[in-house]
């Protein structure tokens, strides 16, 4: 059973008051996240991501499509009592204290003393906020409501996590934090779903990702297949030999350039065989000092991704009138 | 996707809709049958005389903060909702009290309330328990529009008429009916009813033609409708004449009073059970002058006393 | 489900206090207890009167600013604030907070209005005990410290849970200021609803005296909950018709909490 389907979801919105037309959110939007994976969604601003995330949790309601949660609907309240959410820039109540805020939280759960006070005071010291816990939260910075709010999304020990952008408004030090938090919880069987325009934090965090653009979903699968092992050419640093020697070992030698104290970087073809070129060197007198490959980032199949979905639907998301 | 992910969501469907509105409209049902449930058993009487707030006008007028002609029609519709309730009220002690302070709040309000100051005078003047039966309260009301509107020559007709009508004061009425007709607009016919007035106050066919022309120039329902039932009373003491000297007649052909109208019919007397305008039968009735009398339920009771004739045929 | 409802009621509860809400009675208390003082000036027999007519006002109307003024920001706050995502993706139904809403509002005016009553009592018993002619059966209609008091506030309190489940429904889907004014529009439109009923009297158009009547049944029907002048005078309000009225109060409060729960349950939040 996978933690997380759903299947051709479609959310229209009626936009504008006289004559309302219908605005497209999101368009067929289908994925799987199976149980344990960490799934990064990603996407550019007003793709979507947060509109999906607002229907997996049932904020609002899908015009079309299926969606289910640990094999149940969304909304289900068996699914509620097993999931964490952290909405994007939370914003929670000026007159409690975080203390306050997550002993209310717990009580909707049902969770009791004593259980319901070691966990809050677990929370707010593993998410560094312990020393501001009798603090109303007014007074809170952003970086702290974040803390809160994953110590929110957490209370009730979930097994499903969704974030909505958790690394917004933390310094450096805050991110490292919420990377460790998201593999930990990995590590011990929970699912973690967070969309994220920040590709580099996918990139280490995420099993799984899914792009979204323009409310389509444009990619989806396990990142190394996406990533693949599509080498995108050879980097090649050699000392010893000059360009122009360089230049006549053929036609897998896409380009030299020269370097400082007497070494040249060469980017070599994809699809040449490094080891003959490395040999060919060594005939020529020179001296192998580097070799790495150039896989496609995640950032190349994103945009790559992205700009082929704007081709594709230049009319934007508007749809035909009638 | 399992069997669970069926429903699209959570978001109430149709027919939770149906079932929801339909709810709220069963308690709003319910919450009015508990109202008409305490409307039956209990009746605080919302307009009481003792309870009235605001008596005075004057800071009414202060209070009311520019809606003075709403709360003016708030304070009519109410005077009438209490000359309604208590004419209906089988109540012993029964009174008309609120119903002058009512009618003065309303015209405080809105000085050129013309129903008000008409209509008021016409339920002021009207003898209990039909009306408040107090003609002295009509008159003042009426006076208190002229002061308002001097160039509404009806006001000063309407005290005419309570003089005329109520009080049999043939001076004081013809004094008013000249009165109105020196005003700019009233109609030609006022002052040849001021003339009138004065020579033959008490007499039946002159009554009918002020009725008429009343009717006839009446501004609104109301005003119509009570000159026509005026006119029906006139005609009705016309048949009633008639009538008594049917019986008359009997009593000089069989020598005694006819037990009922069939006693009558048969000495060809009558053609068939006679009843007045408002379609109640009459009655006979020993008692009463001439023998003949107006039912108690006949919309038209009770008959003006002053036109009643002691006895004799009619002239 | 219960305590879920009265997690949500406390939490509205605990706002208003710390929010400070509670001390418009410090302000009503200032206010009887100089009007008490001044109007011993007066001629003796009105002091009563005007105490108790004072008392049950600035209830009414300290009361009905609360009703209002918190009412219309219940659900609204919370979705313009966007805090409301935090709570309804936990379990709960999102009936089940607007019914803890109504509740906790409906715990604060409990607690504002017994304050209040209480305060009234504590003036008018001061007053009977330092002058002792003020009880004087010639002069006033009611005995000075009245338990029937307590009929008018609970009226004045159940006709302040109608204005606050109508406060509450404009707060699932308009600005606070939009619903403040149609609260305040429906609560004086329901002091004369009585005459809507009688409004053929003054209009000629058959169609408007319809709509008149129809409005009549629909509008909440405010103007029985005012006992003031008639417990003031010392008139008799039969426990039938408090238990009645109260009932019709209740009733039409639920009616209308019905149209808030629905609105709030079919919308998205976006």
């Amino acid at each position: 059973m996978a933690a997380i389907e759903t299947d051709g979801l479609t959310k229209d919105y009626a936009v504008g008051f006289w004559r309302p037309r219908p605005y497209r959110a999101l368009d067929g939007v289908t994925l799987r996240v199976e149980a344990n994976e960490v799934f990064g969604f990603l996407g550019p601003n007003g793709a979507g991501k947060t509109t999906t995330l607002k229907l997996l949790m049932q904020l609002i309601y899908p015009t079309a499509g299926r969606i289910s949660i640990l094999g149940r609907p969304a909304g289900d309240p068996e699914v509620r009592r097993r999931v964490g959410f952290l909405p994007e820039a939370p914003y929670f109540y000026d007159y409690l204290t975080a203390e306050e805020l997550l002993t209310y939280f717990a009580g909707l759960f049902g969770i009791r003393n004593p259980e319901r006070r070691r966990r809050v005071g677990d929370l707010l010291d593993r998410l560094g906020i312990g020393g501001e816990r009798r603090l109303p939260m007014r007074k809170f910075s952003k970086g702290m409501l974040q803390r809160v709010g994953l110590a929110q999304a957490l209370i009730n020990d979930p097994e499903i996590v969704f974030l909505d952008e958790p690394m917004s408004g933390l310094d450096p030090i805050g991110r490292r934090d919420v990377c460790a938090l998201i593999l930990s919880l990995r590590d011990r069987g929970c699912t973690v779903f967070f969309s994220s325009h920040i590709l580099s934090d996918a990139e280490t965090l995420c099993s799984r990702v899914g792009i979204l653009a323009g409310g389509k979903m444009v990619a989806t699968g396990l990142l190394s297949e996406m990533l693949a092992f599509k080498v995108a050419g050879w980097e090649l640093v050699v000392a010893g030999i000059d360009a122009a020697a360089l230049g006549m070992l053929g036609a897998v030698v896409r380009g030299v350039a020269p370097m400082a104290d007497g070494r040249c970087t060469v980017d070599l073809a994809p699809d040449c065989e490094p080891e003959r070129v490395i040999a060919a060197v060594h005939d020529r007198g020179g001296r192998l000092v580097s070799l790495n490959p150039m896989r496609l980032t995640l950032e190349d199949v994103f945009v790559a991704q992205v700009k082929a979905s704007q081709a594709a639907a230049p009319a934007g998301r508007f749809m035909p009138e009638g | 996707m399992s069997a669970d992910a069926e429903r699209l969501s959570d978001r109430p469907d149709r027919r939770q809709i149906g079932v929801a509105l339909v709810a709220s409209a069963l308690l709003v049902a319910a919450a009015l049958g508990v109202q008409a449930v305490r409307e039956t058993h209990y009746r605080i009487k919302s307009v009481d005389a003792t309870l009235l707030y605001v008596t005075s006008g004057a800071s009414l007028n202060r209070l009311a903060l520019s809606y003075h002609a709403l709360l003016a029609d708030v304070y009519w519709i109410r005077a009438i909702q209490h000359y309604g309730d208590t004419r209906l009220s089988t109540s012993q002690t029964k009174q008309y009290s609120a119903l002058y302070p009512l009618l003065d709040l309303a015209t405080s309000l809105d000085p050129r309330f013309t129903l008000a100051y008409r209509f008021g005078a016409m339920f002021l003047a009207e003898p209990f328990p039909a009306g408040a039966g107090r003609v002295d309260l009509a008159i003042a009301l009426l006076n208190k529009g002229l002061a308002a509107e001097p160039a509404k020559w009806q006001y000063a007709q309407d005290a005419g008429f309570v003089y005329y009508w109520w009080l049999q004061d043939y001076k004081q009425a013809a004094m008013w009916f000249d009165k109105a007709s020196r005003i700019e607009g009233a109609p030609w016919w006022l002052r040849s009813l001021a003339a009138t007035t004065l020579v033959q106050g008490g007499d039946r066919r002159s009554s009918k033609v002020l009725w008429m022309q009343l009717y006839e120039t009446a501004e609104s329902d109301w005003v119509r409708t009570n000159a026509r039932l005026r006119l029906a009373q006139l005609d009705a003491l016309d048949e009633i004449d008639q009538l008594a000297g049917q019986v008359a007649r009997y009593q000089q052909i069989v020598g005694r009073f006819p037990t009922d109208w069939e006693a009558l019919r048969t000495a060809g007397l009558l053609n068939a059970i006679p009843s007045d305008p408002s379609g109640a039968p009459y009655l006979l009735d020993a008692t009463q002058p001439g023998g003949v009398t107006i039912a108690r339920s006949s919309k038209l009771y009770p008959l003006p006393p002053q036109f009643v004739r002691k006895a004799g045929p009619p002239s | 489900m219960a305590r879920v409802i009265l997690l949500v009621a406390y939490h509205v509860f605990k706002e208003s206090v710390r929010d400070k809400v509670l001390y418009n009675l410090v302000l009503f208390a200032t206010l009887m207890i100089s009007a008490s003082y001044l109007v011993g000036q007066l001629t003796a027999g009105q002091d009563i009167k005007i105490i108790k007519d004072l008392g049950l006002a600035a209830s009414a109307v300290f009361g009905l600013f609360i009703a209002v003024f918190i009412g219309v920001g219940l659900v609204w706050k919370e979705v313009d604030r966007r805090s409301v995502y935090n709570v309804l993706v936990k379990p709960l139904r999102r009936h089940h907070f607007i019914v803890g809403k109504f509740i906790g509002l409906a715990l604060t005016l409990l607690v504002n209005l017994a304050v209040m009553a209480t305060a009234v009592y504590l003036v008018l018993a001061v007053m009977a005990w330092t002058e002792p002619g003020l009880a004087n059966a010639a002069i006033v209609d009611a005995p000075v410290v009245d338990p029937n008091l307590l009929k008018a506030f609970l009226l004045i309190y159940v006709q302040l849970l109608v204005v606050t489940a109508l406060a509450l429904f404009f707060s699932t889907f308009s600005s606070p200021m939009l619903s403040a004014a149609l609260t305040f529009g429906l609560y004086v439109v329901g002091h004369f609803n009585a005459d809507l009923a009688h409004f053929e009297n003054v209009v000629k158009s058959r169609a408007a005296a319809r709509l008149a009547g129809a409005l009549y049944y629909l509008l909440p029907n405010l103007a029985p909950f005012d006992v003031k002048a008639a417990v003031v005078h010392g008139q008799a309000v039969p426990a039938g018709y408090v238990l009645l009225t109260c009932g019709y109060g209740l009733l039409y409060a639920a009616a209308v909490l019905g149209l808030a729960m629905l609105v709030f349950a079919r919308r998205d939040f976006k």
